[in-house]
């Protein structure tokens, strides 16, 4: 018999806000010292109160827009309680009752073809604390920085059959939510995770075979092999009956490649929600929910085939600008100023490429707004600036986005003069204190005159527009 | 005396105290519970914030029972407090004695009420949301309530003018807007004495509510006897949204990042369970439990939800009443004084709560003055606390 | 209410009852149940909706601002364990 493997995946994102979800704690935890970030409130200390964070709100909202869900207009908050040490108050505040966003829909593209996987639901909710165990041998030692650190939830509908299909579709989810700039989604870092559920049925059945759960996955590889595994076992159990099936949580062991059922309490999901008396409803008007929809960028393929249509610009680069929202914008910006998306595109592809590999910042991070690379450009094209000068800008642009180009060009002499009285200066002196290479290029060789040329513009320390430089220069040598 | 010393000397003339329910930075805050025994806050309660900046100073602290969920304090982890066989409320003697002109306390159960009525001081639980609770120990957060004690309603007044107002730090404080309208204080002209609010009181407690209601009479007052059979149903359901807000806001209490640890355990499991098990008393045990399985999967309908719906219709009651009333009169206890004998009954405030729960779980003002309660509209309690300052003057 | 479901009700909650505990509460739960069957069962709340917070305010929100106005030494003075700045408790296994 054939069999087919049904997934739902749950998708905790952590969101890239500057606090934490209730309380003003830094929700940057990664690479933070143990405890450093944390208050009376998320370390489980009675009297304070929690207080929404506006932008968790903004970002839940964002996210449900951008996986095509429905929004929930009342949005409310609930407890749910249960003990381990890395949950300090014993209760999790998160959305049981009316979550942010429901029925949504993504689409993902594999090598079957393209298929929807419908969102049931996404929940905001506050992150537990890091538990380490490995420093001493009898202690678990308890860290709280990432405690009440804003997560939303996306629980999907069981319609995911591969791990080639979970594969797209937390990479479609990554790519959608950093495009919406609510959340880094990086694995490696914690800030997306995954919790997988799956069965097996014969193909054709719509009976929905025994459910395990494994919890917490943080690599996408590792999770293609819990899929691979976890569907073999199935399939042995139903088709051999190596073993009865029961619905349980499981541990997957990605060094032994093997999945281990998880030693439960009795009470375990006895959860007891109820809504939480301290956090009011968050009702979102219209204002609001049209503000979040207007600042949502177009899904990256339109805007790649609008860069080709609009912008005239080549397949190639179209898809290498709409990897990240940040080149997006910076290059939308670019153009709109300096009027040539060629020019804003072999900016951002070749001269904000090296400097972003050359500070080991990911694309996302670029901070350089298009309108200032637009004046950059515009400044080079219009021969104000030396190509080469303006590269030491564009690198003074990283270290403050802030900056004019102009002015800083001004302020750092790197602005073409216009004196011809100092060009003819310089030509002179470089003319007569070589004059072999004045010789051979007489001789007939052009490359002597480009040596001659690279010195003065060294001499001008570049602020000459070449093609003055390169007049003047052939003139005076003609006349020697 | 159950009074624990500020550190501070204190020079000023307007000395208060608060009860061990409002978190102080130089003194300890235990909530009457063996689990916090010592426990000092690293910030102060907002209401203690303001009340210092408007020349008060806190003299002391005052015990209440554990969590203040029993009568008057006779579950506080130092013991009962009991003089001549009677249950004495620590709050209640500090003011009587004249240590303290005000106190500040938090009303969670009505124990605060009940010691207030007894011993013929004044007090006021205002509109919910008017004070601020941060800083506060959380119990059963939709309907306490920062409440203040003093002899007179003026000086209630003048304290609680200082305290209340929006607090940024406290989600469910209402804006300075809707606050404000305790300032439109419509004096009161028409009571409805609840009939079905004085069963079960005694004697003298009725007496008390007699004379009272005669003293408003005779200031023009008109009271009504209305016969209503919807607001003694508040205390069966407040009871049950009690504990398990109770259950849920008690269960960061498990010995791992301060407080009270079991010496014995040898997984974190038992941790947990010791700690709990050795720090907590009798009435809190028993509230935690009710209030976790009216939360259960199988009870959260039928039980909690229930209560919630009730909730409502609570307050649609009470709006209807006053529709026609500018206030209801009713007991704030069955008795006049506890005897110690009382406690054989040891789950005895979750009946008692019966007088002080209407106000509880709608979250109206109930002042209480001459041993009786007096619960008014939202915002009111300006002026409820005005016609107990008359009746005060008449009575001079 | 029976003994047993005492039992998972006090390891849900991290407490150990003692019987004659068991017994009382017992008792308190079969006093709460009637007086629920007496006074919220016989009121049609079909058409109610739930009322969780008593004040009419919607949408308590703050910027999102960070600070750290409190130290992890004040925040751990009185923590009955610590180590290299973490809290402790026995091992938990994974």
């Amino acid at each position: 018999m054939k069999y087919e493997t049904v997934i739902g995946l749950e998708v905790h994102v952590e969101l890239a806000t500057n606090s934490k979800i209730f309380c003003s704690c830094s929700a940057h935890s990664y690479g933070a010292q143990p405890n450093e970030h944390v208050c009376p409130a998320c370390c489980g200390m009675p009297g304070m109160l929690p207080v929404v964070n506006k932008r968790v709100v903004d970002y839940g909202i964002k996210a449900g827009l951008m996986l095509g869900c429905d929004i929930n207009r009342t949005t409310t908050f609930d407890k749910k309680s249960y003990y381990y040490p890395d949950l300090p108050a014993a209760y999790q505040t998160t959305q049981w009752f009316a979550p942010v966003a429901v029925n949504g829909l993504v689409e993902i593209e594999t090598s079957k073809g393209k298929k929807g996987i419908r969102i049931k639901q996404i929940h905001m909710e506050e992150d537990a604390g890091k538990l380490v165990h490995d420093i001493r041998e009898d202690t678990t030692h308890v860290d709280f920085n990432r405690t009440s650190v804003p997560l939303i939830e996306i629980v999907s509908q069981p319609d995911l059959s591969s791990a080639e299909e979970v594969e797209a579709y937390l990479e479609r989810l990554k790519t959608l939510l950093r495009y919406a700039r609510v959340a880094e989604c990086e694995m490696a870092h914690g800030t997306m995770r995954c919790d997988v559920n799956l069965s097996v049925r014969p193909v054709g059945s719509n009976k929905l075979g025994v459910r395990t759960e494994m919890k917490n996955m943080n690599s996408i590889e590792a999770i293609k092999r819990a899929i691979e595994y976890e569907t073999a076992r199935h399939i042995d159990a139903v088709e051999n009956g190596t073993e009865v099936l029961v619905q349980e949580t499981r541990r997957w062991d990605d060094i032994k490649g093997k999945s281990y059922a998880m030693r439960t309490k009795e009470t375990a999901g006895d959860y007891r929600y109820f809504p939480d008396p301290n956090v009011m409803p968050v009702v979102i008007d219209e204002a609001w929910f049209e503000s979040m929809k207007n600042s949502l960028p177009e899904f990256p393929e339109v805007k790649r085939a609008r860069y080709m249509q609009e912008y005239g610009l080549s397949e190639y680069d179209a898809e290498q600008l709409t990897k990240s929202i940040a080149l997006c914008e910076c290059f939308e910006g670019a153009s709109a100023v300096c009027g040539s998306p060629k020019d804003a595109t072999n900016w951002i592809l070749s001269e904000i490429m090296n400097l972003l590999n050359l500070r080991q910042m990911t694309y996302d991070m670029l901070t350089v707004n298009g309108k200032s690379l637009g004046e950059l450009i515009l400044l080079v094209s219009n021969g104000k600036v030396g190509r080469a000068n303006a590269k030491k800008v564009l690198s003074a642009m990283f270290d403050n986005p802030e900056l004019s180009p102009e002015k800083y060009a001004e302020e750092n002499g790197l602005i073409i003069s216009n004196d011809t009285g100092l060009i003819d200066k310089v030509v002179k002196e470089i003319v007569a204190s070589d004059p072999k290479s004045v010789a051979d290029y007489k001789g007939g060789k052009e490359k002597a005159l480009m040596a001659l040329f690279g010195r003065c513009m060294k001499t001008l320390k570049g602020n000459c527009d070449p093609q003055v430089l390169r007049k003047i220069l052939i003139d005076y040598i003609a006349k020697v | 005396m159950k009074i624990y010393n500020a550190k501070k000397e204190i020079t000023c003339d307007r000395k208060i105290v608060v009860d061990d329910m409002i978190l102080t930075t130089d003194m300890p805050t235990t909530a009457g519970s063996k689990m916090l025994d010592g426990y000092v806050s690293l910030f102060e309660a907002e209401v203690l914030t303001r009340a210092g900046n408007a020349g008060y100073g806190v003299i002391g602290k005052t015990s209440v029972g554990e969590f203040a969920i029993d009568l008057v304090g006779e579950t506080a982890q130092d013991g009962a407090l009991i003089e001549d066989g009677i249950l004495k409320s620590a709050t209640a003697e500090a003011i009587k004695s004249g240590d303290a002109i005000c106190a500040i306390t938090l009303d969670v159960n009505g124990s605060v009420r009940r010691s207030v009525a007894q011993n013929s001081l004044v007090s006021v639980k205002p509109t919910y949301g008017t004070v601020s609770r941060y800083g506060t120990i959380p119990v059963a957060c939709s309907g306490e309530t920062v409440s203040v004690v003093a002899k007179t309603a003026t000086a209630c007044r003048e304290l609680l003018d200082v305290i209340a107002g929006h607090d940024d730090k406290d989600g469910t404080s209402l804006p300075e807007t809707e606050i404000a309208k305790v300032s439109e204080t419509k004096p009161v002209r028409r009571i409805a004495l609840l009939t079905d609010m004085t069963k079960g009181v005694d004697e003298e407690t009725s007496a008390r509510l007699d004379a009272f209601s005669k003293k408003l009479t005779a200031l023009g007052v008109e009271v009504v006897s209305v016969e209503n059979s919807i607001i003694p149903v508040s205390r069966v359901a407040w009871n049950i949204l009690m504990s398990a807000e109770l259950c849920n806001n008690v269960s960061r209490y498990d010995g791992v990042k301060y407080g009270y640890r079991a010496q014995n355990f040898t997984n974190i499991d038992e941790l947990y369970t010791n700690s709990r098990t050795e720090a907590f008393g009798e009435l809190l045990k028993t509230a935690i439990i009710f209030g976790s399985e009216t939360l259960s999967t199988e009870n959260y309908m039928k039980v909690y939800d229930k209560a919630l719906r009730v909730r409502r219709v609570i307050v649609e009651e009470f709006a209807r009443l006053f529709a026609d009333y500018d206030a209801v009169l009713t007991p704030a206890c069955s008795m006049m004084a506890y005897p110690e004998s009382v406690r054989a009954d040891k789950y005895i405030s979750y009946k008692e709560n019966f007088y002080t729960a209407p106000a509880s779980i709608t979250g109206l003002p109930a002042v209480v003055a001459e041993g009786a309660q007096l619960i008014g509209k939202a915002f009111s309690e300006n002026a409820l606390l005005d016609l107990v300052a008359l009746c005060e003057k008449e009575g001079k | 209410m029976d003994r047993d479901t005492l039992r998972r009700l006090g390891m849900l909650n991290q407490l150990s009852l003692t019987d004659v505990q068991k017994e009382e509460i017992i008792a308190f739960f079969d006093e709460r149940e009637s007086e629920a069957k007496a006074e919220l069962d016989v009121i049609d709340t079909s058409d109610v909706e739930r009322m969780v917070h008593v004040m009419p305010v919607f949408t308590v929100v703050r910027e999102d601002v960070a600070s750290q106005p409190f130290t992890r030494e004040a925040l751990q003075a009185g923590a009955p364990e610590t180590d290299e700045g973490y809290w402790c408790v026995p091992r938990v296994l994974e």
